[in-house]
């Protein structure tokens, strides 16, 4: 534990952990220190002098060493003579600060005077007016006028791009760095700069394309000014008409807590629609960060197109009906097709519309085929049995904990846990990068280890055979609670440990959390990755444990909920294998995205599909009904951490839709299923009683909120942006079942493809990237810039033998699919592999590797 | 009595290697190296009270003393950033001297045991530094820097780096930066320099002006106690003056601490002339206050301690001397004018406040001035100094303003008076426009209605 000592402010005496930064430690007792560039998220850097207090120290008796006392009994201070900034100031014994002097007073007042002289008076067009730091501050402690003349006003350019999602009004700017150290410290991209000097001082972007990361939005937050604005939110409202409603980002599995500013708005024809999003703190999860396509990705929510009634296929061409109508139809056609019925659910289906899907397709067959979409990871039930411990939050996460992320392009798969994983590095964590191809992580890896696609787990079966060989890297294992420990131990003796470096540096820190992705992997592959880093884990004793264990970086929001609650890509891959006579798909797009999925969906003979749009997989149904997006209705996400977190009603309703749950059950109802539930928080009351994992989960439990520092939200004048502070949930964390020391765990010993022979063809690797054309994100329309068109990449050796450059127009073909994109040859991909990103081409591809070739094709 | 730093006064040649070498050069380096410890040499100079002579004058062997023995990495990084209006000093010895500096940065490197030694030019001294990597090279050839030094084990090359050209690199720590590829800003402190996580590339780094290295050889050679006898107890050795602006023989003199401003001036500076009488002095550059050229003055001893009682400093001891002709408004604005071109930027009053100076001046020397602004020339300096900078340059930036607003206020009033006498004699004018367009036929609308204006 870290030492307390006692400190004084203003005369009384408060206790906090020796070390704490000045500023927080006041803001820890409700003492407000005013910043503008300090911010408790990064170093202090003493720049804005906002913070000016007079310091001192208990005068202590040289000779005895005792705290020298006045006439009252009172303890006596030294002062410095000069004012000091408190934000560079760490707390230690005995530290005095007076913050109401005059001589303090004198200081703020001057500051903020020297602050405005050149500050524009366009508080009333400002976006940051209402909820400004400088505009608050100047109200309690500024100058009651100015003494500087308006012709002295430096002018600067007020609408600089820097890049097409921030805007720089260099006027307003106050030179505080907030924005260009996020990116620096936080970040680690290198995209913000200062130029030139004294007054002239001003932030440019320094890369190609501009502003070029995917945390830019957060520049905004932290902008103690309206310096800095969003392309979406830019004079769209005024913080004060917006009202803030909780909600959680539907699209990773990350769960980022978001705050939706709504309104009702006179474009959306008077509906209560988001005019922007920003983070709500979440100290457990997204911290106080999201991501570009998080804040930027909600458009679907209100886009054209979206259906408004349910849609039936007559001849060919469709007709409109009513709800009662394909309710009815639904439920004859679940009578007919019951016994073969396959189920597909999106993944961002929340957990109460997967709850009532599940009793649906219980209701008419006995053993319904539950499949996820997209099918190309598994292993959820595996996260269920050792998934990270109580207690776990990685931005606290240091040099005590190992963290390895395996198949997976990090940055593009989970956002922000790449930045808390990038941080954690950073305060020394040990991570480790094992991927088949280069990734951005591998910057800040300690090791990278490389292998070749589909040999991902004997990567994990040498670090456990490592583990074997040395007894000091394992931590304590219960023998008796694990089964198949012997079988494992015996499978893994024939195994020779590699990369021992990584191994040891991964096993030798107290914790282990391990990031496995699907990159490069079948579903069966994927499977036994997902156990190898079980047995790692709980060969090693780190299973069940705080800041250890096994996260799946899924494709979607809500996947893990999925397999919590039954779900599985192994289902989906028997559905595909034998394809049913009818489907219902819940809020996913197979159609669009897989070549062998779309035959088996349009071959069957009843196809009814929830959707927000006409997609190709609508197209291909023989009912469409219009589903609500997450905006529009509440419930809750389970994030791949396991954390069960409510989103709540934020905006106005699109048309006739529903949410998913009230259709299923409204079907179900109709087949003599139970009374259809009358909310959401309802449904997850028979979840809490039927799913025992998720017994706590309740929706007054999940709204439960406690004091989160940094305290960065609230009513303070100084930290701004409202939208932070966190009144409705931090979610629940299901602790896994290892936790409990009395539970039974299973290892076993997994087997290692051989790679596919890749003599005569290339390898197909889908591999994901954030910025894609998904349902939920393609409406966005300001972020198209940054979605790169359908493009494959290619090894070096492999264009140059079939005659490819980088840039040409190529065909990628193989079993069933044939698309068009452009070659990209920049050395990531390793021989033998064509690198495809999923959801970029209208045409569908192979989810899962498949072979391909890839022949040049004409302009 | 022969020159210990500006020793080319009498040797001509002494840049030369051989020259110097054979001037008992580098004698200083081999003592050190072959007869003393590193905590020796350290004691050595802790006991001459050599004083840093950038400015600030804090006694250099303390400075040394706080690198911490154990690190790895250490540096010793030569302040050659000589920026401030009318000093001159460093640059002679960068011009015709450098081996002295390169055998005093050795030997404060020998003794805090660096790994290496940067010396950071200023941007303007292309020419110096590019010759200073040839003398560096030859005392390389020499084994007196590089590998293995004098056999001794110890390796320790010395760099040349170039700024580019702007007066906050010569603050310790925005020269660090710059030095690193930063951006030339001041850093918080602490970690000071001599501190881990403080110096060159977080290493434990000292940082000395050129002057102050060029003390070191002499004092090894000499010992403590020679060089203390020099000078005054406190302010203890010689010192380079530098002497500008309206006196008869502008140059360098390197005289001992404790002569008068008056000797300076007029014995050695030869006096004002055309037989003006002297009015103001600025001691440290552009970043002391301005004294007035009274007889207490003048009769004041060049010590830091003598020249702070009399409510300025000394600095870098760069004498700008302004006759009795001199416009101190017109003076303060030029450098309020400096300091507002180099101010850094990083932190509030500095940035704002010598913008919002410059901007009174301007209006001020347009003849458009009034009492309001000399109330803001009295109080937006203030609000400068006491602590609320990062750096000293705010502090600096507010000394011309606040002195010569202190000692030259009549000069201020009669700025005022004449822009006031302008303006009433303009509005006069534009009234007189007015009837004219009245007696034309055009009558403005309040007389055609019968009033009167």
């Amino acid at each position: 534990m870290t030492e307390t000592v006692t400190f004084y402010i203003d005369g009384q005496a408060y206790q906090v952990a020796k070390g704490t930064n000045l500023v927080d430690a006041a803001k820890m007792h409700d003492i407000d220190i005013p910043v503008f560039c300090y911010h408790p998220k990064l170093k202090p850097v003493g720049m804005c002098r906002m913070c000016l207090v007079e310091l001192g120290s208990l005068s202590v008796n040289r000779e005895t060493g005792e705290v020298e006392r006045d006439e009252h009994g009172e303890p006596v201070f030294r002062w410095f003579p000069r004012l000091q900034t408190a934000c560079t100031q760490v707390v230690t014994d005995g530290l005095a600060v007076r913050t109401t002097t005059e001589a303090v007073v004198q200081g703020r007042n001057s500051i903020l005077e020297f602050l405005l002289t050149s500050h524009p008076l366009d508080c009333p067009v400002c976006d940051k007016g209402g909820e400004c730091p400088l505009q608050n501050l100047t109200m309690g402690y500024g100058p009651g006028e100015s003494r500087f003349l308006i012709d002295d006003k430096i002018r600067l350019d007020k609408h600089v791009p820097l890049g097409e999602l921030i805007y720089l009004d260099r006027e307003r700017c106050i030179q505080c760095a907030r924005c260009t150290r996020f990116c620096d410290e936080i970040v680690g991209d290198d995209v913000l700069a200062f130029h030139e000097r004294g007054r002239r001082l001003q932030i440019v972007t320094i890369s190609d394309p501009p502003f070029d990361t995917k945390f830019s939005g957060n520049t905004t937050d932290i902008c103690p000014v309206g310096a800095l604005t969003t392309a979406d939110f830019r004079f769209g409202a005024r913080p004060w008409e917006l009202q803030e409603e909780a909600t959680i980002c539907p699209h990773c599995p990350v769960g980022c807590n978001l705050s939706a500013g709504t309104r009702l708005d006179r474009d959306a024809g008077g509906k209560k629609i988001i005019k922007r999003i920003m983070p709500r703190q979440n100290e457990w999860v997204n911290e106080i960060w999201i991501c570009d396509k998080g804040r930027f990705g909600h458009h679907h929510t209100r886009a054209e197109g979206r259906l408004e009634q349910p849609m039936l296929k007559q001849n060919g061409a469709w007709v409109p009906i009513d709800w009662p109508a394909a309710y009815d139809l639904v439920a004859a056609k679940l009578r007919q097709y019951g016994d073969s019925l396959g189920v597909l659910a999106g993944p961002s289906l929340s957990n109460e519309d997967l709850w009532e899907l599940r009793k649906l397709a219980g209701l008419v067959a006995s053993e319904p085929k539950l499949g996820v979409w997209p099918a190309a990871m598994t292993g959820g039930d595996l996260v269920a049995q050792v998934g990270v411990g109580s207690g776990t939050m990685l931005r606290a996460v240091g040099p005590e904990t190992a963290i390895l992320v395996i198949a997976s392009d990090f940055e593009e798969e989970a956002p922000i846990w790449w930045l808390q994983v990038k941080q954690a590095a950073d305060r020394g964590a040990a991570v480790v990068v094992a991927n088949a191809r280069p990734t951005k992580l591998d910057r800040y890896a300690r090791a990278v280890v490389r292998y070749r696609y589909g040999e991902a787990v004997s990567v994990l079966n040498g670090f456990a055979a490592q583990a074997l060989k040395d007894k000091s890297l394992t931590g304590k294992l219960s023998e008796s609670r694990v089964a198949g420990l012997s079988q494992l131990r015996a499978a893994l003796k024939g195994v020779k440990p590699a990369f021992g470096d990584a191994g040891r540096m991964l096993l030798s820190a107290e914790n282990l959390i391990i990031f496995a992705g699907g990159e490069g992997l079948s579903v069966a592959q994927h499977r036994e990755l997902m156990q190898a880093a079980a047995n790692l884990l709980i060969l090693t004793g780190r299973a069940g444990r705080a800041n250890s264990g096994l996260v799946a970086v899924w494709p979607g929001a809500n996947m893990q909920g999925a397999y919590d609650l039954g779900y599985s890509a192994e289902a989906t891959q028997a559905l595909l294998d034998t394809p049913p006579r009818m489907w219902i798909i819940g809020a996913a797009n197979p159609v669009a995205e897989d070549a062998r999925a779309a035959r088996a969906i349009t071959g069957a003979e009843f196809v009814v599909a929830t959707s927000l749009f006409m997609t190709p997989t609508s197209e291909a149904a023989d009912l469409v009904l219009p589903r609500q997006s997450f905006a529009e209705r509440e419930g809750t996400f389970t994030n791949g951490m396991r954390r069960v977190q409510r989103f709540y009603t934020v905006q106005g309703i699109i048309g006739d839709s529903l949410p998913d749950w009230k259709i299923f059950a409204a079907i179900g109802e109709r087949l003599n299923g139970p009374k259809a539930r009358i909310s959401a928080g309802a449904v997850m009351k028979d979840i809490t009683a039927h799913v025992p994992a998720y017994a706590q989960a309740s929706y007054p439990r999940l709204a439960q909120v406690e004091r989160q520092f940094p305290l960065v939200g609230g009513d303070d004048l100084y930290y701004g942006g409202t939208a932070y502070f966190n009144l409705s949930g931090l979610g629940l964390a299901i602790p896994p079942v290892a936790e409990d020391g009395s539970a039974q765990l299973e290892v076993r010993p997994v087997t290692v493809d051989a790679p596919a022979s890749t003599d005569a063809d290339l390898s197909l690797i889908p591999v994901r990237v954030l910025y894609d054309r998904d349902v939920l994100f393609e409406p966005s329309r300001l972020m198209h810039h940054r979605v790169p068109p359908p493009s494959v990449e290619l090894n070096q050796a492999d264009a140059e033998r079939l005659g490819i450059a980088d840039g040409d127009r190529v065909a990628v073909e193989g079993d069933g699919y044939q698309i068009t994109a452009t070659a990209r040859v920049d050395g990531r991909a390793p021989a033998g592999y064509a690198l495809l990103p999923v959801r970029l081409s209208s045409t569908p591809a192979p989810t899962t590797p498949a072979a391909c070739t890839v022949r040049k094709i004409g302009e | 009595m022969e020159h210990i730093l500006l020793r080319d006064l009498d040797i001509p040649d002494i840049r030369n290697f051989d020259v110097y070498v054979a001037n008992g050069g580098y004698e200083g380096l081999k003592k050190a190296v072959r007869e003393h410890t590193p905590e020796e040499v350290i004691q050595i100079v802790l006991e001459s009270n050599l004083r840093g002579r950038g400015g600030a004058g804090f006694p250099t062997g303390r400075k040394w003393s706080f690198i911490p023995k154990d690190a790895p990495i250490k540096y010793v990084v030569v302040n050659a950033d000589e920026s401030e209006p009318g000093t001159f000093k460093d640059r002679q010895i960068l011009e015709k001297n450098p081996h002295q500096l390169i055998e005093g940065a050795m030997i404060a490197a020998y003794a805090i045991q660096a790994t290496a030694v940067y010396i950071y030019c200023r941007g303007e001294f292309w020419d110096l530094a590019h010759a200073l990597e040839e003398e560096i090279e030859a005392a390389r050839q020499a084994n007196l820097v590089g590998d293995d030094v004098l056999g001794s084990g110890w390796n320790c090359p010395v760099y040349v780096h170039l700024g580019a050209g702007a007066y906050i690199c010569g603050e310790e720590s925005a020269l660090l930066n710059s030095l690193q590829g930063l951006l030339g800003q001041p850093r918080v402190r602490p970690p000071f320099p001599a501190q881990p996580g403080g110096g060159l590339y977080y290493a434990p780094t000292v940082v000395n002006n050129v002057e102050t290295l060029a003390n070191v050889p002499w004092i090894i050679l000499n010992g403590a106690a020679a060089y203390k006898a020099i000078g005054t107890p406190e302010s203890s050795g010689v010192k380079i003056f530098c002497l500008s602006g309206h006196v008869a023989r502008p140059g360098n003199y390197e005289l001992p601490f404790g002569i008068t401003f008056r000797e300076l001036i007029f014995e050695h500076g030869g006096g004002i002339p055309n037989g003006k009488k002297l009015k103001a002095i600025l001691p440290s550059g552009a970043s002391g206050p301005v004294l007035p050229a009274t007889g207490e003055v003048l009769d004041a001893p060049l010590t830091y301690e003598s020249v702070a009682a009399l409510g300025s400093t000394l600095g870098s001891a760069s004498f700008i001397l302004m006759d009795e002709d001199t416009d101190m408004v017109w003076a303060a604005a030029k450098m309020t004018h400096f300091f507002k071109h180099e101010s850094c930027g990083k932190c509030t009053p500095c940035r704002e406040g010598t913008y919002w100076l410059e901007r009174i001046y301007r209006r001020l020397l347009r003849g458009e001035g009034t009492m309001r602004d000399l109330e803001l020339l009295k109080s937006i300096p203030r609000n400068m100094q006491g602590g609320v900078t990062l750096c000293a340059l705010g502090e600096f930036a507010a000394n011309p303003v606040l002195s010569t607003v202190q000692h030259f206020y009549a000069e201020y009033e009669e700025y005022v008076r004449h822009a006031e006498a302008t303006r009433e004699a303009r509005q006069a004018a534009e009234q007189m426009h007015d009837y004219t367009l009245g007696e034309a036929g055009e009558l403005p609308e309040a007389v055609g209605q019968g009033g009167v204006r």
